[in-house]
């Protein structure tokens, strides 16, 4: 029973990696910009959603905030960091150094303000109830279950069928062919942004209420995004959903076999065997020297 | 006071040998490596072992913590130096959280979480030089010749060569390059220095613990590079001591607790980054250039 | 008959479903100017990647003097002696103009170079020559990134003339250049052609075509549709149909 337990919290902890991993390869994907800070959005999501319920907020409403937040940070750190430095130089390093620099900072501010440890929301959702002999699963599974199906849906749904879905699509692979549409190169980096910052919302909500969010979660959650971009195959937005599932049911697997403090340490293992030995990934386009 | 002058001044050293060698990767040879406290750490753990169990002769014990340094960072570079920037950089992380563990649980060799204790005192040849004020001299020294052994390689046709991958890889690669040997040699280089840094810095604390080697550690000595200038022989110095000397500067000003300086540390060198990659990403000292 | 330098036989590549080169047979012989011509995508590009080694042939040879490279390192093949521009130039951009042509005849990748101070100072004097001949010896120190595009593409030209090698695979080194330096630029090329070397020129304009190819090469969807003397291909009705068909319509 201890597998089908660790299997449930896997696929618990992989849908949240797959979240905000596919966000991170969306935004990646169509803009070839490294967004390192990724997982700032992430923090100001959590604790955006936090203070709202600190302060009595309705849920929803907590969302919506959430949401707006965590967009907005999405389109100023597009339009104030990442696009001055890509007009001027726009170098790997420099974009990349930016990002890290954000990162840091966003990260201590919300130190500063809300403190170094963990908070949590409490919620019913997390209520487990024994299901079957010793296997307890809470509401907030089926939550995170529901909520991906129909964002992933929706994603999809967009990159396959909208105008805009195509442009974005379009975008790294033709720039050329996005005038020909009478798409703009600009606005459609922030779409990335908008849609890449919002599909970490749900899982920095959830993550609020299951484990807690703290300030370094930030870094977490963006090197596992990072991981699983890598490891699902550069370009591939289901490559890198599946592999942030994947990661995070073996992350909580491992444990039947090693100890606890190299759970995560194996992702990582795992990230390194994929960069020698099939850096393409899963799904993604073959990679060149 | 003056001993606490000193210590500060000790750390700039150590810190600023580490900036520097991180520059080697950074800055000249275009390696982007977010795990250089990984090194300095097995530098320190090396070189605090051989002072322990052997003999703390400051010179041997560098010189251990630098080849240990040097020669474990092959394991990186051999395999993550071929593939592209991005790639690299997740690699290294890897290398950064994966190293993290592998010291907190290896107790034989680092002490596991409670780290190694009781370093001996520094001892030259000898003489003893773990007096804050003798100290600071044998980290002067090592500065120096950590400067003038990175000067003299910059200088010669490995450091052109190096510049060259840098700022374009692939023409580089026609006019004959190995770019993944000449990145291997940069990266063994440059972790061969961290290792000596990380080795200094055990005998100055006389005791280490895996809390001064992780992830934030990197990002700082990053920030050291970035922020005093990329590619330039005085820039990691001046980013060292900036952020060095920024917790003592913070402390005096009034309104910030104590507990949180090193919060607003952080934020103030991560603002900075940012500020800097958008109007002088060549940092501090580097100069303004074209596109 | 001068020698053969390099000669590719068969030569074709695959991408996925894409041919971007098919079957293609080219030999570029010492002292003779070859140019590439043909509208954009037809593989010019893609055959000189093939030739240095940057792409894998899926199916043919390049023969340098004769021995197969096929599988060789590109870094290796640039030592064994073919030279080669890029129509972006790909200059190193924050060294300096004397040390992007120092870093070409400094072959050995590692902490010194072989020789000593005697050989040192004999590729001191070559990358001096190579200043001299294209007119950089003036802004020796100035960095690549401040230079003005003229002297930009001079400085590629520099590169490649430092490194001796014989064989020159040039993309579109001329292109924008005003008519005094480029007749400058096309000098430079013919004195190289009188020492023995052969090049090899991607090239869109006409007038750089006819002044300095001994033959041409046309191109198109990675065939190879004629190989003669200038004269012959640019009075062919059915090639300039393709070419400024092609041309107008693409890009």
């Amino acid at each position: 029973m201890l597998f089908l337990q660790l299997l449930a919290s896997g696929i618990q902890t992989g849908i949240l990696y797959a979240l905000t991993a596919a966000g991170f390869a969306l935004i990646f994907g169509a803009t070839k910009i490294f967004h390192v800070a990724h997982g700032a959005t992430f923090v100001i999501a959590g604790y955006a959603f936090y203070e709202c319920i600190q302060l009595g907020m309705w849920w929803p409403w907590a969302t919506l905030v959430s949401f707006v937040m965590a967009i907005l940070a999405g389109i100023l750190m597009a339009v104030f960091i990442y696009r001055p430095i890509q007009r001027s130089e726009g170098s790997f390093f420099t974009v990349f150094v930016a990002a890290f620099g954000v990162s840091i900072a966003v990260q201590s501010l919300i130190q500063y303000f809300f403190g170094r440890g963990s908070v949590t929301v409490s919620s019913s959702l997390t209520m487990a109830s024994e299901v079957i002999e010793g296997l307890y699963l809470a509401p907030i599974l089926a939550v995170a279950i529901g909520v991906s199906i129909v964002l992933f849906g929706l994603v999809v749904l967009f990159l396959e069928k909208k105008n805009a879905g195509l442009g974005l699509r379009a975008l790294s692979e033709n720039p050329g062919l996005l005038e020909a549409f009478g798409l703009n190169a600009k606005n459609l980096t922030v779409l990335a942004f908008v849609i890449g910052s919002a599909l970490v919302v749900p899982a920095a909500i959830l993550t609020s209420i299951s484990i807690g969010i703290q300030p370094s979660s930030g870094s977490k959650v963006m090197l596992i995004s990072l991981a699983a971009t890598i490891v699902g195959g550069i370009g591939s937005l289901k490559g890198a959903a599946l592999a942030g599932l994947f990661l995070g049911i073996i992350e909580n697997l491992v444990i039947t076999v090693v100890d606890t403090q190299w759970s995560e340490a194996v992702s990582f293992f795992i990230l390194f065997a994929f960069i020698m030995f099939r850096p393409s990934g899963l799904f993604g386009a073959s990679v060149k020297r | 006071m003056i001993n606490y002058i000193l210590n500060l001044l000790t750390l700039a050293t150590i810190y600023s040998i580490a900036a520097a060698s991180l520059n080697v990767l950074v800055g000249y040879a275009g390696i982007f490596s977010i795990a250089h406290a990984i090194f300095f750490g097995l530098g320190a753990y090396a070189g605090a072992q051989f002072a322990l169990l052997i003999v703390p002769d400051v010179l041997l014990a560098s010189l251990i913590g630098a080849v240990v340094s040097g020669a474990l960072s092959l394991l990186l570079a051999l395999p993550a130096l071929r593939v592209r920037g991005e790639y690299f950089v997740a690699a290294g992380l890897g290398l950064q959280m994966v190293g993290i563990t592998i010291f907190s649980e290896a107790h034989s060799l680092t002490g596991g979480h409670g780290g190694l204790v009781g370093i001996p005192a520094a001892t030259l040849f000898g003489f003893d030089v773990s007096s804050p004020g003798a100290f600071l001299i044998v980290c002067l020294v090592a500065l120096l010749l950590s400067l003038a052994v990175i000067q003299i390689l910059m200088r010669s046709s490995f450091g052109r060569a190096l510049m060259s991958i840098r700022d374009n890889e692939s023409a580089a690669e026609s006019f004959g390059k190995n770019v993944p040997l000449l990145k291997t040699l940069a990266m063994v280089v440059g972790c061969a220095i961290v290792g000596v840094a990380g080795t200094l810095f055990a005998f100055n604390l006389a005791f280490i613990n895996v809390e001064s080697f992780t992830l934030e550690q990197s990002i700082l000595m990053l920030a050291m590079v970035v922020i005093g200038g990329v590619g330039t022989l005085s820039g990691p110095l001046i980013g060292a001591v900036f952020l060095l000397i920024l917790p003592a500067i913070l402390t005096f000003i009034p309104f910030i607790p104590p507990t949180e300086i090193g919060t607003v540390q952080q934020f103030i060198y991560g603002s900075l980054m940012a500020v800097l990659m958008i109007f002088k990403p060549s940092g501090i000292a580097g100069k303004t250039g074209g596109k | 008959m001068s020698n053969v330098l390099l000669s590719v036989r068969g030569l074709s590549k695959n991408f996925g479903g894409l041919a971007a080169v098919q079957s293609v047979d080219m030999d570029l012989q010492e002292g003779v100017v070859t140019a590439l011509a043909g509208p954009n995508g037809a593989g010019k590009t893609t055959i000189f990647n093939l030739m240095t080694g940057n792409l894998v042939a899926s199916a043919g040879d390049v023969l340098l003097h004769g021995k197969s490279i096929i599988g060789k390192k590109p870094h290796r093949i640039a030592q064994m002696g073919i030279a080669r521009s890029f129509q972006d130039l790909r200059l190193f951009t924050h060294m300096s103009v004397r040390d992007n042509v120092l870093v070409a005849v400094e072959p050995e990748s590692w902490f010194w170079q072989p020789g000593g101070k005697a050989a040192w100072h004999k590729r001191l004097e070559t990358v001096e020559k190579a200043l001299e001949r294209t007119g950089l010896s003036a802004m020796a120190d100035k960095r690549a990134v401040d230079l003005s595009y003229a002297e930009t593409k001079f400085l590629s030209l520099a590169r490649i003339l430092a490194t001796g090698s014989k064989i020159w695979l040039l993309d579109e080194p001329a292109s924008g250049l005003d008519l005094n330096s480029r007749n400058r630029f096309i000098n430079i090329l013919r004195e190289a052609t009188a020492d023995g070397v052969t090049i090899c020129l991607i090239e869109h304009n006409l007038d750089v075509m006819t002044q300095l190819a001994d033959r041409i090469a046309f191109l198109d969807q990675g065939k190879k549709l004629a190989e003669d003397v200038p004269e012959k291909v640019l009075r062919d009705p059915e090639l300039i149909a393709i070419y400024f068909g092609k041309s107008q319509s693409g890009n």
